[in-house]
Formats: structure tokens, sequence, C-alpha cells
């Protein structure tokens, strides 16, 4: 850490953990209503606990790009934050509108939208909240001494982000329309600004651990985020195969979505790449798991097997079923919850000052939980493909075929219980480094922060 | 080899480039909706369907159009597959419909508000979807070892209507589960010959309170009339001897 508004990232990745812990709450209750053991139902019916759990992604993911860039963005524009004040207002802001949205989500206050299902007046308060966000990091990037590629693609990414969210806020009376710009939030931020602010992460990280030239991983950068919008903007196109828009989307889906992996393959290429060029052998070998198992991931779950089901011909048959359950677990994860954690466990011991990333606790937390996610993956794939055939192919009843597939949500539940230990693993190692301290200002020279001076054995290393 | 400022003027043509065609491509088929799911027809009964649909976040567990959650089926064309008076019925107690089974909340609409949410998917069920949801393409003929017949649809026999002068219950919700002569739903058992194996008095029983007769049955207890239940019993039995006779 070079700047001491940089501790400001602290509190937003700590609420991420916690946000994502509620998530995985409302995942295991889905996951038993799946089974068949719906005892929550009248308190938590099936819709409440499905906008609370993707609603809680969202919001979980975000908060981890704001604290990574309120971490990245001083140290990239070479001075402190605008204003550290401002950003704890927002987070403040942030954690009371996410409160609010998810109480309501339980009192039947929403927008029957999917992943948008946060009521029109909570949308006028999350855009205030962004609006301070861009203000508070971007005011702080033009005010610096330097503008660095990594942190422009930032900065574009989260704008673009902001501006994209308000298509998803007018009113369409056709259904048609409605899911048309519904898109242009949903498939525009996860298959392309988001791309953005994972890509420049992405850089971040790669620059800091293998000690690449930044002129090199940043040139990269702008041609995978080139590839990314070049088939991500027209691939859009397969959400508009069957939702009552022209025929022409078939062609045009069908094609530039089939290009999308691309972008993913590039970012797999450029994170092993960088890492096997890099001379240097940053000791937090753990954020350089999580930053080259983002690449991989993220190709192998968003590109691969969204290709899986992407073409027309595959998709008449697959869409609205358990198979794009089972692309979005793993796309999610892949693209952008280990981006966040990969920042995390980077900018941890550089915001506490202890280096707790060596030993056997998180790199277990990194194992185990891609391998739980692995199989919860799995485990949505065969009932997903189950489902297709039983269902879309034979024309079984859809509850029969559910009851079918029953059976693989008990292997779901298992695999999400070993991604749980592996969630659990990682915070407690985040508890473990304790607060952020100034102290740890330019702490990469130096040996790690002693122990509170409460612990008397520990006071003599200071 | 490639430069970085090469790098950022690939990135700017092609992210411009393609958000233009985009756009166009917005426009255009901004314009051709309207015909594509006959936006004329689109009343202020469907609209109100709409936002009862949006309020109740149905989307949270079925799918419309394909999207939304998984949790309970896709209603693109619920209104050709079950009819409006079954959909009126059963949004008036949805567990009651599907007794034991995947549970649905209970709404409690009043009957204006039911007629607004049909009469929105009737709407949607007429949009031009290029397709979808496709008609299964490998239903069988036979049953497979081990599956269970009842479950995949039979192909209908040629010939008359088995519908015709069937009772208004039975041709507007019965007939969304159960089959005769190989029309209707495959949820729950084809009725043919079931007037040979059972009595009027066991029908009637039957159609009463299926509960009481079988603890767990997929029968849901409609709360029939006397006199429905009668129509039934007598036009399911008149059925049987016009196929015995056959």
């Amino acid at each position: 850490m070079k700047y001491n508004s940089q501790k400001v990232a602290y509190i937003f990745f700590a609420t991420c953990i916690g946000l994502l812990f509620l998530q995985i709450i409302y995942g295991f209750i889905m996951g038993f209503a799946h089974m068949g053991f719906d005892g929550l139902h009248d308190v938590i019916p099936f819709n409440a606990a499905r906008a609370t759990h993707t609603n809680l992604l969202v919001v979980w993911l975000l908060t981890g790009f704001m604290g990574a860039s309120y971490y990245i963005i001083p140290e990239e524009a070479d001075r402190e934050l605008f204003s550290v004040k401002l950003a704890y207002v927002q987070w403040a802001s942030l954690v009371l509108v996410g409160v609010v949205a998810v109480a309501g989500f339980h009192l039947g206050w929403w927008e029957g939208r999917k992943f948008l299902e946060i009521p029109r007046p909570l949308d006028y308060l999350v855009v205030v909240n962004v609006l301070m966000f861009i203000f508070n990091v971007g005011y702080t990037a033009l005010k610096g001494r330097r503008f660095t590629t990594t942190g422009l693609v930032l900065l574009a990414g989260l704008v673009s982000a902001a501006l994209l969210y308000l298509p998803g806020m007018i009113y369409f009376d056709s259904q048609v329309l409605d899911s048309y710009f519904r898109w242009w939030v949903v498939h525009l931020w996860v298959e392309g600004v988001w791309e953005l602010i994972m890509g420049s992460l992405l850089s971040f990280l790669l620059i800091k651990l293998t000690g690449v030239d930044r002129e090199v991983i940043e040139k990269w950068l702008y041609v995978i985020v080139g590839i990314t919008f070049l088939s991500g903007i027209l691939g859009t196109g397969h959400h508009y195969y069957w939702i009552g828009t022209p025929k022409y989307w078939l062609m045009v889906g069908g094609v530039f979505s089939a290009l999308e992996p691309l972008a993913f393959l590039g970012m797999a290429i450029y994170a092993v790449a960088m890492m096997r060029r890099g001379g240097r052998r940053h000791p937090n070998r753990v954020a350089l798991f999580w930053t080259v198992g983002c690449g991989i991931l993220s190709f192998v779950g968003a590109g691969f097997l969204g290709f899986a089901h992407t073409l027309p011909q595959v998709n008449l048959y697959t869409h609205g079923t358990l198979v794009t359950a089972m692309h979005g677990h793993l796309a999610f994860w892949g693209a952008y919850a280990t981006i966040v954690f990969g920042m995390i466990a980077y900018t941890l011991p550089e915001l506490t000052g202890r280096k707790l990333y060596s030993g056997w606790m998180p790199e277990w937390a990194f194992w185990t939980s891609n391998i739980g996610m692995l199989g919860m993956t799995g485990a949505l794939a065969v009932a997903g493909v189950a489902q297709v055939y039983l269902e879309r192919r034979m024309g079984m009843d859809f509850l029969a075929a559910q009851k079918a597939v029953e059976v693989h949500f008990f292997g779901m539940i298992l695999a999400a219980s070993l991604f749980t230990v592996g969630i659990v693993l990682f915070a407690i190692n985040f508890i473990q480094h304790g607060l952020p301290v100034s102290e740890a200002t330019v702490s990469s020279t130096r040996e790690p922060e002693p122990e509170p001076p409460s612990t008397p054995a520990m006071a003599r290393s200071v | 080899m490639l430069s970085k400022s090469q790098a950022r003027t690939f990135f700017i043509v092609f992210t411009g480039g393609f958000s233009l065609v985009f756009l166009g491509l917005t426009v255009d088929t901004v314009r051709a909706v309207p015909e594509r799911s006959h936006e004329a027809e689109l009343s202020d009964r469907a609209k109100r369907g709409k936002r009862l649909w949006d309020e109740n976040n149905c989307m949270g567990c079925h799918t419309l159009l394909g999207e939304g959650g998984y949790y309970a089926p896709e209603l693109t064309k619920v209104v050709e597959r079950r009819g409006a008076a079954w959909i009126d019925l059963f949004l008036q107690d949805p567990q009651q419909m599907f007794p034991g089974q995947r549970k649905m909340v209970k709404y409690d609409f009043t009957a204006e508000e039911r007629r607004d949410v049909i009469a929105f998917l009737t709407w949607i069920g007429e949009v031009d979807t290029n397709g979808f949801p496709a008609p299964p393409d490998m239903t069988l003929s036979g049953a497979a070892p081990g599956t269970n017949a009842g479950q995949i649809a039979a192909a209908p026999k040629p010939g008359a209507d088995p519908l015709a002068n069937a009772p208004t219950m039975f041709r507007t919700v019965c007939v969304a589960c159960h089959a005769v002569g190989g029309v209707g739903g495959n949820t729950g058992p084809s009725l043919d010959g079931v007037a040979d194996r059972y009595t009027a008095e066991a029908l009637d029983q039957w159609l009463a309170d299926p509960q009481a007769v079988k603890p767990g049955t997929a029968m849901p207890n409609l709360n029939l009339s006397d006199d429905v239940r009668g129509e039934l019993v007598a036009w399911l039995r008149a059925r049987g001897t016009q196929e015995t006779s056959r």
C-alpha cells in the first residue's frame, strides 16, 4: 500500500465476504427446495430466495469492484484518494440500500424482472450511490500524477457500467421490449463492461505479482478488451433468439456469441503467459493462484460452458432450463468472484501489514472452494441435460421431469458444502489479518507487522 | 510486433464500430417488435396483467419467453396448453391443484386480476418467438422399459374428436391433465376405459374428495358441484359404453 487512503478498500472487502455468506445461505435454501425440501416456502418462497441470491451476488461483486477501485486508483494515479470520508459515506449508503432491498424481497417489494428485482425507488438511490463512487475515484484519477492504461480501463468499465444501469429503469408495457432492454443491463454488464473491470484488475494483479513490464501487460489488456467488445456487443443477440425480436438475431447472436469465448481464452492465456514470463517471484503465491485461476476458470465457465449452449440450434432446447443455471454458476465464479478474491488476497497483506499468505489455510481455501464450485457446476450440468432431454425433447411433464432430476441436487448440495468450507477458510484467513494500519503504507519492502502490543511475546519484534 | 498504440486503436475502432451496428439493429428491432408481438392486441387488461406479473415476481420461479427462474413451468404457451378456465381455477388455489407437489404461493387474486393475468399470458402466447418453445421431437410412441408410460404423451388416434359431447368442465379443465382417445394432458393417467374399472358411485366419490379415497394422490379436489360431477360421471360412463360396443 502506497497511500493511506487505500485503507478504505478494507471495509468493502469485508462487506463482500459477509454478503457472499448470505448469498450461500439462500443458495442452500434453493438447493433444498429443488430436492423437495421446501419447508421454508411460507416464509421465504422460491422467488424471494432467488431474487435475494442473485441480487446479493451482483451487490457483493460490485462492492468488491468498488473496494478494488479504491485500492487501485490512488496507486495508479499516484496520489491519495480525493475523499476518504465520501468513500465511507458511499459504503454506508450502499449497505443501507442493500439491506432495504433484501428485506423488501421478503415482503414482496420488488420488480419481477430477472436480475433487476430492486424496486424503482431504490434504483434512484443506487444511481446516487454510484455517482458518489464514480466522482470520488474519477476525480482522484484526473488529478493524479499519472494516468495509466490499467486505471483508464478500470474507470471506463465503472462509468459504462453505471450508464448501462439506466436502460433497465425504463418501463415498457410490452414484455418483449422490456426484456430487450433488460439485457442491455444484464448482458452488456457481464459480457461487456464488467470484463473491462475484470481485465484491469487482472492486469493490475499481474503487474504486481509477476514483475512483467507494465507496457507489455497493458498492451495485451487492450487487445483482450478489444476482443471482448468485438464479440460481446453483438453477442447480446443470443438473448434475442426467442423473445419476439426479428429472426436476424439468430444469425447475429449465434456468430458473435460464438466468438465470446475468445475474449476469455485471451484472459486465460494472458494470465498464464505473464505468470510464466515473470522473473520475479512474489511471495504472495496464493494471490497469484487466484489471479491465474480467474483467467482459466473464466474461460471454462463463461467461455466454454457459455459456448456449449449459445448456438440457436442448441439453445432452442436448453433456453430456460437448468443448463443456464449451470453456466451461470461457473461463469460468475470464474470470471468475477475469483478476481475479487485475487484482489483481496493480494491487498490484504498490503493493507494490514501482516503477511499471512503462506501456510495451509489460504491455499486450502483456494482449492476447496474451486473444487466445490466445479462440483456444483457438474451436478447442475447433469440435472440440466437430463431436464432438456426429458422435458424439452421427450415431452415429459415439467414436474415429473423435475422429480427425475431431484437427486442431482443432493450432489449439488454436497459440492456446495465443500465450496462453503473453502469460503469459511478464506474468511478466517481474512479475519486473522486484522484491520488495516497506517504503518502498512509502502509495506511491500518491510517485514511483517507484529501483533498488537497487547501480546507481550510479540511486542519484542517491534 | 503489435505496439501498444495499435492495440489501443484496435480496441477503440472495434468497440465504436460494433456499438454503432448494435444501435442500428436496435432501431430496426424496436420498429419490428410491434408487428411481431401483435402490439395492437395488447389490451389494457393485458397491460394490467403484466403489472401483476412484475409485482409478484412470477419470473422468480417461472420462465416466460424462456426467461426467469427454473423452478416452475415455462409459461409462454400456457394458455394453449392448459386453457383459460384451468388457469383461472388453478390461480385460486395453486397447491390444491397439485397436492403434495412443488408449491406455488397463493396470491388471492380477485376474479378481475385473474382475468388480467390470463389476458397477459394469452398475448404472450401469440408473440412470434421464432419457434420457441420447440415441440418435443423425441416423443416415444411406446414407453421404454422402466419409464412411466402415463407421463409420456401418447399419439392421438385418428378419427372423430374424442372430446365431442364432453362436458365443459372436462373440455376446459380435466383435459389439461387427463387424455381421452389420445387427446389431452399427460400429468394424470389416461381416462380411456375408466368407467369399466369403477362404478358411478366410486367415480363420484373420487371427484368429490380424491384425498379421502387415495391419500397422497396428485388429483386435486376441485370443489365440483353435484351437478358438474354428475355430468362428468355420466359422460365417462357413456364413453365407456361406446368403446365396449365398438
